[in-house]
């Protein structure tokens, strides 16, 4: 095609696009594919909320959605917690410290900690869902005075699959909220046939192997029992984990007479753009990356298949 | 809105004197075998403003196919910059519906955080628009556009046969008519309106705009979606030619050198089976049906929703493209109507 025009190319100061630069401060492997990781920007902090999710990038590699999981701070450092699914992860699995990422954000809605000052609040985490959760709980504590009972539910497919453990045990000792944790199953003999996985971290494989569980075992939803009565017109519960996980924590919640609008989520759905534009993460007229991905349940119950 | 008007000839070397100043490029509607497409022009002997519909909307000047967002070393995080990459442009013979769609385009690129990649190519455009003169078989935007259009049009085209009637929209529009052969119009509103007009749809919606929304979300669980959803073949095709679909996948390039990389913009669409696909596999709609059925909503009830204006056009583009012969929203609501 015949161009009548010279092309003119223009660099963008403010593109939305355009990542930060942030090094990675530490890195430590928490479970066979999860890895968590404290990044530090240059001049800055990072601003966020808790449940809001930045873009981190490699260049020649790609981007990836990822929760921050540090709670609110005033230093340049932010924490995430990273499970090696694919490309751009595997890729951020690979670093070294004191190497360097791209980061946009954060983007999306928060958990509306302010909003619920002087309520109850009830955790339901599923697996790496804790990972965004925490960065509430760890608020919550920080403000333990602003809120009435804090309880955390933390269920997840094996002992070798807890996250944060040196967390789950100061938690489990306060006296001050209610902490109990599941496994789906104390089998951990599927790890051997992982072959195809890189298991560069077999740590809480091998732990596990010689430990026994003495905890709960069972799906989250076995967790419930356990806890003492929960006013429902106090009470919020914020529930983050896999799909699967909604549905039946819902129906717990309902039969704790809990109504949609004190249930409060956090959705995973397909993202690139982050920012509105690029339309992957819409659940029917809901742009997940900007109207979520935390929501009031009572906002979009309406949606079909939404959980 | 004042109006001037202009013999096809004058108007002619108008597009030629524009074209020799090259203060932008011009890009017009020209012919292409045995269909119209916009394109670079050449002479304004190529202009081709009798044209029934281009194969692809001018959204291919605003966001393009691929389009380069950032550029960097790879490995080398510092060495991120954006690049955006854009020429003054003037384009002539939109017609109406498409000038409708970029108003949508407008607002959903500066929504919120605006995209600058988007919004510095459209300051930089100039759009000369006009109204059909030709009939396609596949077309409904009467039914479905009100004068949005007017709200990016600079200057619009109305053909009274040996001359132009120009309708001189904003004040860019007229600044780019000075040293012009312009007269004072001569016309009647009415013979204006009329020679707008004249082409009548061989299509229509056919519910009225304001009740569609309503109309589509009471049979959101109608058969009309299995039925369409199980004939399409999600080739895509529907999505790649509407000029109100700007979804789009960020891919990363390396150069053959290794040397540099970048990040770019390549179109995508709801249509395709991987669309709404996260990292374990899981397939937020994999049902044909549940694709069919959020493209249909997103154009008739989502984008109304938050734009206020119906989210197709009604060029009539989809339905061309589709070997299934569902794309067409108008076909969705004749199948219920006729099933009710
Ligand atoms: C709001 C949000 C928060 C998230 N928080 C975390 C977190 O804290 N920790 C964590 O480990 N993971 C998190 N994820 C999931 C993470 O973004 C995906 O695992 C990651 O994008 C996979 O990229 P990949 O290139 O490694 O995988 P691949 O399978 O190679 O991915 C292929 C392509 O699919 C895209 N993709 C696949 N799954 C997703 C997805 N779920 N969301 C967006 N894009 C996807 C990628 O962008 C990539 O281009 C979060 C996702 C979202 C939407
Ligand atoms: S063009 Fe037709 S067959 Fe192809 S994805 Fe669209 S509706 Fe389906
Ligand atoms: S949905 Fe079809 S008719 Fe409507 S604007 Fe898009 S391509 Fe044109
Ligand atoms: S991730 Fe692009 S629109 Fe939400």
């Amino acid at each position: 095609m015949a161009e009548t025009y010279p092309h003119k190319e223009v660099i963008e100061k403010t593109s939305i696009y355009l990542p930060e630069v942030a090094t990675l401060r530490e890195k430590r492997p928490m479970t066979p594919f999860d890895t968590y990781f404290s990044f530090e920007l240059r001049d800055h902090s990072l601003g966020h909320r808790p449940g809001q999710f930045a873009e981190i990038s490699i260049p020649g590699i790609g981007e990836a959605p990822i929760s921050v999981s540090s709670p609110p701070a005033t230093d340049n450092r932010f924490e995430m917690v990273i499970r090696k699914v694919g490309t751009v992860t595997s890729a951020i699995h690979s670093l070294e410290v004191g190497e360097k990422v791209g980061v946009r954000g954060p983007y999306g809605t928060s958990f509306p900690m302010e909003a619920l000052k002087g309520s109850s609040l009830l955790f339901i985490c599923g697996g790496i869902g804790l990972v965004p959760a925490r960065s509430a709980i760890k608020y919550a504590l920080e403000h333990r005075d602003d809120y009435k009972n804090i309880s955390i539910l933390f269920g997840c497919k094996d002992p070798a699959q807890r996250l944060f453990v040196d967390e789950l045990e100061q938690w489990k000792q306060r006296d001050d909220i209610v902490f109990y944790e599941t496994v789906d199953t104390t089998d951990l003999s599927t790890y051997l046939e992982m072959s195809h996985m890189d298991l560069s971290y077999r740590g809480p494989v091998d732990e596990w192997k010689s430990k026994k569980w003495k905890d709960n075992v069972g799906v989250i939803t076995t967790l419930f029992p356990k806890l003492d009565y929960v006013d429902p017109r106090e009470t919020y519960a914020i529930v983050v984990g896999p799909p699967v996980m909604y549905k039946f924590a819902i129906m717990n919640l309902h039969d704790m007479e809990l109504s949609d609008d004190h249930i409060i989520l956090s959705l995973e759905r397909r993202m690139k753009c982050g920012v509105g534009k690029c339309g992957h993460c819409q659940i029917e007229d809901i742009y997940v990356c900007q109207d979520g991905p935390v929501f009031y349940y009572n906002d979009i119950s309406y949606i079909k298949g939404v959980i | 809105m004042e109006l001037l008007k202009i013999s096809k000839k004058n108007f002619l070397s108008f597009v030629d004197k524009k074209m020799s100043e090259k203060k932008s490029r011009i890009v017009g509607v020209i012919q292409k075998g045995s269909h119209f497409v916009f394109d670079d022009l050449q002479s304004s002997k190529d202009l081709r403003l009798d044209y029934d519909v281009t194969i692809l909307p001018p959204k291919k000047y605003f966001q393009p196919q691929k389009e380069v967002m950032l550029k960097f070393a790879p490995k080398n995080v510092e060495s991120y910059v954006a690049v955006n990459s854009y020429d003054p442009i003037t384009i002539f013979g939109i017609h109406y519906y498409d000038l409708a769609a970029i108003y949508l385009m407008d607002r959903a690129f500066s929504d919120g955080d605006g995209d600058e990649h988007y919004i510095k190519k459209r300051e930089n455009s100039l759009l000369i628009g006009s109204y059909p003169q030709k009939h396609f078989k596949q077309r409904f935007s009467r039914s479905v556009v009100k004068d949005q259009y007017y709200k990016v049009a600079d200057l619009m085209l109305v053909d009274m046969g040996d001359e132009y009637v120009i309708e001189v929209v904003s004040e860019k529009g007229k600044n780019y008519l000075k040293g012009s052969q312009l007269k004072k119009n001569t016309y009647s509103l009415k013979q204006v309106e009329e020679a707008k007009t004249h082409i009548k749809d061989d299509q229509k919606l056919p519910v009225t705009v304001d009740i569609a929304s309503e109309f589509l979300t009471r049979n959101y669980y109608h058969s009309v979606w299995k039925y369409f959803g199980d004939k399409c073949f999600s080739c895509g095709s529907c999505v790649f030619v509407c000029p109100t679909c700007y979804c789009f996948d960020v891919c990363e390039e390396i150069d053959l050198t290794l040397a540099a990389g970048q990040r770019i913009k390549v179109w995508d669409g709801c249509m395709l089976e991987n669309f709404a696909v996260v990292a374990d596999g899981h397939n937020f709609r994999r049902d044909r049906a549940d694709r069919f059925k959020h493209r249909t909503f997103r154009k008739v009830k989502y984008l109304p929703d938050r734009y206020r204006y119906f989210g197709c056009v009604g060029c009539g583009r989809c339905a061309d493209a589709c070997t299934a012969d569902i794309a067409g929203p108008n076909k969705v609501f004749k199948y219920i109507l006729e099933k009710q």
